[in-house]
């Protein structure tokens, strides 16, 4: 997301993710994660998301999208020791087994503001009125990343001719 | 409603040259969509490997895994099915037969699956009596014919898995509580949706069959395990 992968794959693979796990297909995915462990600690995000289909409809980017959800552990979390690939992976996980599994949804927050994967409960859009466990993923959008990569280029180009 | 049924039910069976345009129908739809997504569950018009898998779950508990046996696997597609038995029951022995109306699905199930006690065939129906016979999702797309034509369809479908299975045999169909707007939208417009209910008189009056259904998997559609009450293999089905 963000620098990783396109602005318009972000938005598919939000609404994919969003639509599998929303109140109305709630009952599939529990069954899915009861039958066969889709979220478990044996299992990657990569693997996971694969077995579902949540993957971009164009091929170039399914790469990338991969890369991303790999690149996921480098991210910090809101539990200590525990990575961001591995937090998504344990809300999911523990989302879809508990005693009364409620909707889950994934946002994107600035990566400028929290730098790490957060999961709580809460309402992710406003006209929605039931509770979601809600998977909020740090971003920094494409553009500004480009942006500092340049600056710090001219920079180096700059103390090279110094 | 049951207007297909009855046709069946009375022996009359639609016009060979009609269900010849079906199967054509069918065989020229799965030809497509297995050119436009390859051999993957998008290509059989499953939206992932996992529901895939989970619909499998249902369709081989009609299957006794303790002994081997022989299954037919009626509409194989590009033979997942195999992949699926080879991951959850390694130690079984099936000997297994993909039967599809499509070329295309099978020439790949063969490039793929093809080996000793895995075979695939080009078909309408099991060339063979095996112990069971599961289909999974040949009932579903009815390729813009309508109910009662698709209803005849299915019935054949039906005396023919029967006719084929020496112990039972399984089918899923999409379950018609949910309203076509709800559907999601990966999911072709000409869907087949039904009940239980308009079924499982036929299988057990028609087919000679006791019905167990399935249908709290967590997913909008029901199978059916249908177990053959006596050996109709060699003996004419009753209409």
């Amino acid at each position: 997301m963000g620098a990783m992968i396109k602005d318009s794959t972000t938005l598919e693979i939000l609404v994919q993710l969003n639509k599998r796990f929303d109140a109305e297909s709630l009952p599939e995915m529990i069954e899915l994660q009861k039958e066969f462990e889709v979220f478990s600690s044996k299992r990657s995000l990569q693997q996971a998301f694969a077995l579902l289909g949540i993957v971009p409809t164009d091929w170039s980017e399914r790469r990338r999208w991969y890369k991303f959800l790999d690149f996921l552990k480098t991210y910090p979390s809101d539990l200590p020791k525990v990575n961001g690939h591995d937090r998504v992976i344990k809300a999911f996980k523990d989302g879809l087994s508990a005693g009364k599994p409620i909707p889950i949804s994934i946002k994107c927050h600035s990566a400028a503001d929290d730098p790490r994967v957060t999961v709580a409960k809460g309402r992710p859009v406003v006209f929605t009125i039931e509770t979601h466990l809600i998977v909020s993923i740090p971003t920094t959008p494409g553009r500004e990343v480009r942006k500092q990569a340049a600056e710090v280029a001219k920079k180096r180009r700059a103390a090279k001719k110094k | 409603m049951t207007r297909g049924l009855e046709r069946v039910e009375m022996g009359t069976r639609p016009g060979d040259a009609e269900f010849q345009r079906v199967y054509s129908d069918v065989e020229a739809y799965y030809g497509a969509r297995v050119a436009k997504y390859g051999a993957t569950p998008r290509g059989v018009d499953w939206s992932c490997q996992a529901t895939q898998s989970l619909r499998f779950v249902q369709l081989l508990r009609i299957c006794d895994f303790a002994g081997p046996f022989a299954l037919n696997d009626v509409g194989c597609g590009y033979g997942a099915l195999c992949a699926f038995l080879d991951l959850r029951y390694p130690d079984s022995r099936v000997d297994y037969l993909g039967v599809d109306l499509s070329r295309a699905m099978v020439s790949r199930a063969r490039r793929r699956f093809r080996r000793a006690g895995r075979r695939f065939a080009v078909g309408k129906a099991s060339p063979r009596l095996a112990d069971y016979s599961v289909a999974s999702g040949v009932m579903n797309v009815n390729v813009g014919y309508s109910r009662a034509v698709w209803e005849d369809f299915i019935a054949a479908m039906l005396q023919d898995m029967r006719r084929t299975s020496r112990l039972g045999f399984s089918v899923n169909f999409m379950s018609d509580v949910v309203a076509a707007p709800e559907a999601p939208d990966y999911l072709p417009a000409t869907l087949y949706r039904t009940s239980p209910e308009r079924w499982i008189p036929y299988c057990e009056d028609a087919l000679g069959c006791s019905v167990e259904t399935l249908d709290n998997y967590g997913m909008r559609e029901f199978t059916l395990l249908l177990r053959c009450r006596e050996n109709l293999a060699n003996s004419p089905l009753r209409h």
